[in-house]
């Protein structure tokens, strides 16, 4: 089944993102999803269904958030730590096939004055985390190691992206990290794990975030102008470390080969790019994979300065999880939505009508979803 | 805080540590269809057997990646900064990941490498890479 056109995100709603102290998971996702409603003008009534997806420490699930929201809704489902787009997705599988017709996501999160570790090892203690590899900057570091050692690829051209995503952040006012960037900077900066520097790695930070979704029928009723899911898909390397250079992830090349034939669209066709960024890495890998550069080129793509502002391919123009906020990827998807409907202030980019957001769940899944304000741009 | 030491005594992986502690590197090979796999697995990936035997490698390799923290990402590794963690692709074809002996030169891509066997309890011996 074609998705294109036929479901659109109406309601896009966060609490401050920062520092929350003493409020839990839920209160930051229930708070999220009032202020998503209120921008859908939507009633909690009006929900007929609720995707929750979990926090770091596995909290703030569909039944967690159901009983502080008060409500039944007929579909109640909770995806995984770090499934942001996957939410997405499932909610527009759940509307097209009739499960529910208006859908609110949530994510919560109070990771940092939790002070939740997020160097602690997530499955049991094998040889590479009792020698000292913890962390997700570790393997983001070996692929970067790897990445420099193939192609070349300089700290300065990688540099751009975090000193790139801090020029767009300091034109939002929502941003946790303003403060000027510039490369000398950057390069000053000592590594943390070589070799990436502190700039690099995500911040960590409280916050809730929704987003309302529903049909295109009745989304066109509603408040604001409707950006429509024109594609999705997803790819999982679920074989984890038994993928050949599973570090590398290239199976997300088939995440990529997928919505563009899914959608008939091109790396041309997108206006603005959001990149999922526990680190910077990421952003270089999926530049390369979904084509928007060739496979090791991306450092000299970003040495070009496209993806700075006045680019021709604005990446996370809100500043990514480098600058904005933690709020593991999806603000991305409000920023997506804020740069389609021309609200994003000082950082709009002019005409932006087509945004694609890449996204993984580090070293298991990939998923991409392309929006418009156009309901017919996807053939 | 202590070191975070591994489960030697678990059900799967208790005969890698075993042989570590021997100063052996010994990886899982499937009966079915022969292929090595690391880190150790119930079964295998590939076709699905679930028989499998432990076989001795050469204990020789080429560094893949590597990464230096030079800041402590758990409390486990306070004082241990900087410290230099390597994905060596062993010269008979698995990835091990271990940490680098402290040596004159830098770690580059390519270096050539042997294990070496450090104790670090009774029961725990971790495999680190000396620079050949």
């Amino acid at each position: 089944m074609d998705v294109a056109g036929k479901v659109a995100i109406v309601g896009i709603g966060h609490t401050v993102q920062g520092e929350l102290p003493g409020r839990s998971v839920e209160e930051n996702a229930v708070d999220a999803i009032v202020a998503a409603l209120a921008d859908a003008g939507l009633a909690k009534e009006d929900v007929d269904g609720l995707i929750a997806c979990k926090s770091a420490q596995g909290l703030g699930n569909d039944v967690a958030v159901g009983e502080l929201l008060g409500v039944n809704p007929p579909y109640a489902q909770c995806l995984d730590y770090g499934t942001c787009n996957f939410s997405l997705h499932l909610a527009v599988m759940a509307i097209l096939s009739g499960m529910a017709e208006t859908i609110v996501m949530s994510y919560g999160a109070n990771a940092r004055t939790g002070k939740v570790d997020f160097g602690a090892p997530l499955g049991g203690v094998d040889l590479a985390t009792a020698s000292g590899l913890v962390h997700i900057a570790g393997p983001a570091a070996l692929a970067l190691q790897r990445h420099k050692y193939l192609y070349g690829t300089t700290d300065e051209q990688f540099g751009w992206i975090a000193v790139g995503q801090r020029e767009w952040a300091g034109r939002n006012p929502n941003a946790i990290f303003r403060k000027p960037l510039s490369m000398a900077d950057y390069l000053a900066t000592p590594y943390l794990v070589e070799p990436l520097r502190r700039p690099d790695v995500t911040m960590i930070s409280d916050g809730g975030v929704a987003v309302v979704v529903t049909t295109a029928e009745r989304a066109r009723d509603m408040p604001h102008t409707p950006v429509y899911v024109s594609g999705i898909a997803e790819q999982s390397g679920v074989r984890g470390a038994y993928n050949p250079d599973n570090l590398l992830r290239p199976w997300l090349r088939d995440a990529a080969r997928s919505i563009w034939t899914k959608t008939g669209l091109s790396t041309s066709d997108i206006d603005v790019l959001y990149i999922q960024d526990p680190t910077a890495v990421w952003s270089l890998q999926m530049l390369e994979y979904y084509g928007f550069c060739g496979i090791g080129e991306a450092g000299p793509f970003l040495a070009e300065g496209h993806t700075r502002p006045g680019g021709r391919l604005p990446l996370n123009t809100h500043g990514g999880q480098l600058s904005e906020s933690y709020a593991w990827g999806w603000m991305h998807m409000v920023e997506a939505v804020r740069q389609l409907r021309g609200d994003a202030g000082e950082r709009q980019v002019d005409g932006a009508g087509v945004a694609m957001y890449c996204s993984s769940q580090a070293f298991s899944k990939a998923a991409a979803s392309i929006l418009s304000t156009d309901p017919a741009v996807a053939a | 805080m202590s070191a975070l030491l591994p489960d030697v005594d678990d059900p799967v992986a208790g005969p890698f540590w075993a042989a570590a502690r021997e100063g052996r590197i010994a990886v899982q090979r499937c009966l079915t269809c022969g292929r090595l796999r690391y880190p150790p697995l119930v079964g295998c990936p590939d076709c699905l057997g679930r028989t499998y035997e432990w076989r001795d490698l050469r204990p020789t390799g080429t560094v893949w990646s590597f990464a230096v923290y030079h800041r402590a990402l758990h409390a486990a590794f306070n004082g241990q900064t900087p410290y230099t963690v390597a994905v060596v692709e062993l010269d008979d074809g698995p990835r091990i990941t271990g940490r680098v002996l402290p040596g004159a030169q830098p770690v580059v891509v390519g270096d050539r490498v042997r294990a070496s066997f450090e104790s670090v309890t009774d029961e725990v011996t971790l495999i680190q890479w000396q620079l050949l």
